[in-house]
């Protein structure tokens, strides 16, 4: 098996390639960005989950700038079809192309580093750097409640049923039965926050100071030079996207 | 950072100084961002996209956000802090079961407006920011979207505190404000980052106004003037229902509530009081 990644190396990635796509503005860039992610993933077992979670997200995207801009680009000269006020211009769908693979190489690069991180590295990892410890706490208890309040929502929805919620057809019996459950739900959850606030402050979470972690997360020299060097081609490579499209950029 | 300051006060102070500073930066840069962006807007963007304000949206409004987030949680006390991940679970959880209702809006913030109403415009602003950055894990498109969270936090957690929520005709409009300013800020990420909107409905408004002969930021903007204002004023009336909902004895246990008679009605007689 090959030596895991350290989690930043793995952010440090996602975040270049995500950043020079963006900045390359270069659709067959774009796709080469995206199929790398997906084969990527796939070699990692988790494409199908990737693509899933991209699909969700990229469809209604997608098609909306496919009728945004296919159809209405007031800039656009090459009118290929036109209906009444919708043209649709050469640019237009070319517009359409370049943002379209944009986002999506940027969308899976990104969910492939966060389908493939693990939690607790990523924890102990932020922890040992100068990043406020209540940030690792954040990140690490809103990805173990999302499960758990689910699980809850069921059970009050349950326990609702047994009394009688009923949800109907219209639009009130819903928004009723909605804060049949929202209440308990609300409730229970700020009232546990409560019991938890106290349990962290008698254990230390509050007061100033470096944390510890028992985790130990590896993080070789190779990687970290690794790091540093893709960072500093990233940011060349952007810095130089900028110098050359800045007149354009700034009207005089 | 690292030295012990148990007994002196004085680190403190200045640890406080240079908090206060790391806020008004966070705040200065996503304020010169959005200058910035709406005077230089590419005029013709027929020639491709415009990778260069991209670019310059993203950087800018993320370095805001994060500026703004080093800043405040440190300073937040530990009974706050357990509450955000609870407001970016509502803001999902809720957000879905709102979709259930077939309601026609895109109820994301419940959860940091609850949060800015219980505990401050600070817990706020960051609520929503790391909101946005943790919801990245799951959606990305979110996270260019973190600057525009906190400023939804940060003004919920103002009306909250010069009183809005105590009438409760009041904190639609406080929704409604929030909003507009919310749109506005978000439309030149909408604009360049993405190029449109992610909806299919809210596309259709922006193609409405693009064949109208509209820049496509002035059309994002107009879109996110007709959907945002209205969203953010069912998500303020959602939070304040929400906050009325719970008992008095567990709305009145945060100081800022206490402090600045966030909620209408006398606070429960304390044994000790």
């Amino acid at each position: 098996m090959t030596p895991r990644l350290h989690p930043f190396t793995t952010l440090t990635l996602a975040a270049c390639a995500a950043g020079v796509t963006t900045a390359a503005a270069y659709w067959p860039l774009s796709v080469a960005v995206a199929l790398a992610a997906v084969a990527l993933a796939a070699r990692r077992g988790v494409a199908g989950r990737v693509l899933t979670a991209g699909a969700v997200i990229l469809t209604p995207l997608c098609l909306s700038l496919l009728v945004l801009h296919g159809l209405f680009f007031p800039e656009g000269q090459t009118v290929l079809a036109q209906w009444g006020p919708a043209r649709v211009t050469a640019e237009g769908l070319g517009f359409a192309l370049e943002l379209g693979t944009r986002t999506t190489a940027c969308v899976l690069v990104f969910l492939l580093f966060s389908f493939t991180v693990s939690v607790p590295d990523l924890v102990s990892a932020l922890a040992g750097r100068r990043i406020p410890p209540q940030f690792g706490f954040v990140l690490a208890s809103t990805l173990t409640l999302l499960p758990a309040v689910a699980g809850r929502l069921d059970r009050i929805r349950q326990a609702q049923e047994t009394r009688g919620m009923v949800v109907g057809r219209g639009l009130l019996s819903r928004l009723g039965a909605l804060r049949l459950q929202m209440v308990p739900l609300v409730l229970a959850l700020i009232d546990d926050a409560g019991s938890r606030a106290q349990a962290l402050d008698a254990r230390g979470f509050g007061s100033p100071g470096p944390r510890t972690s028992y985790r130990e997360v590896a993080d070789p020299p190779a990687q970290r030079l690794f790091r540093a060097a893709v960072l500093v081609l990233a940011a060349a490579a952007v810095a130089r996207r900028i110098v050359a499209s800045w007149p354009a950029g700034v009207p005089s | 950072m690292s030295q012990p300051a148990l007994t002196i006060t004085a680190p403190g102070q200045a640890a406080g100084r240079r908090r206060r500073l790391l806020e008004i930066a966070g705040a200065a840069a996503i304020a010169a961002t959005y200058v910035f962006l709406v005077l230089t807007q590419p005029a013709d963007i027929a020639n491709g996209p415009a990778s260069f304000s991209a670019l310059v949206a993203l950087g800018g409004f993320l370095l805001g956000a994060v500026l703004l987030i080093v800043a405040v949680l440190p300073a937040l006390p530990t009974s706050t802090v357990v509450l955000i991940p609870v407001a970016l679970v509502l803001n999902v959880v809720l957000g879905q079961l709102m979709g259930s209702t077939g309601l026609p809006f895109y109820i994301d913030a419940i959860g940091t407006v609850l949060i800015a109403v219980l505990a401050g415009p600070a817990a706020g602003a960051a609520t929503g920011a790391l909101s946005s950055i943790v919801w990245s894990f799951f959606n990305p498109t979110v996270l260019p979207f973190a600057a525009g969270a906190a400023l939804i936090g940060f003004l919920a957690g103002m009306a909250a505190r010069g009183g809005l929520f105590r009438r409760f005709y009041l904190a639609p409009v406080a929704g409604f404000v929030t909003g507009i300013l919310a749109g506005v800020v978000s439309a030149p990420i909408a604009a360049f980052v993405f190029g449109g909107t992610s909806g299919l409905g809210t596309g259709a408004i922006v193609s409405a106004f693009r064949a109208m002969g509209d820049t496509l930021l002035a059309a994002i903007t107009k879109q996110a003037l007709i959907s945002d204002p209205m969203d953010k004023a069912i998500v303020f009336t959602i939070a304040a229902l929400l906050a009325y909902a719970l008992p008095r004895r567990t709305t009145f246990q945060f100081p800022f509530v206490r402090r600045y008679r966030v909620l209408a009605g006398k606070a429960p007689a304390a044994p000790d009081a």
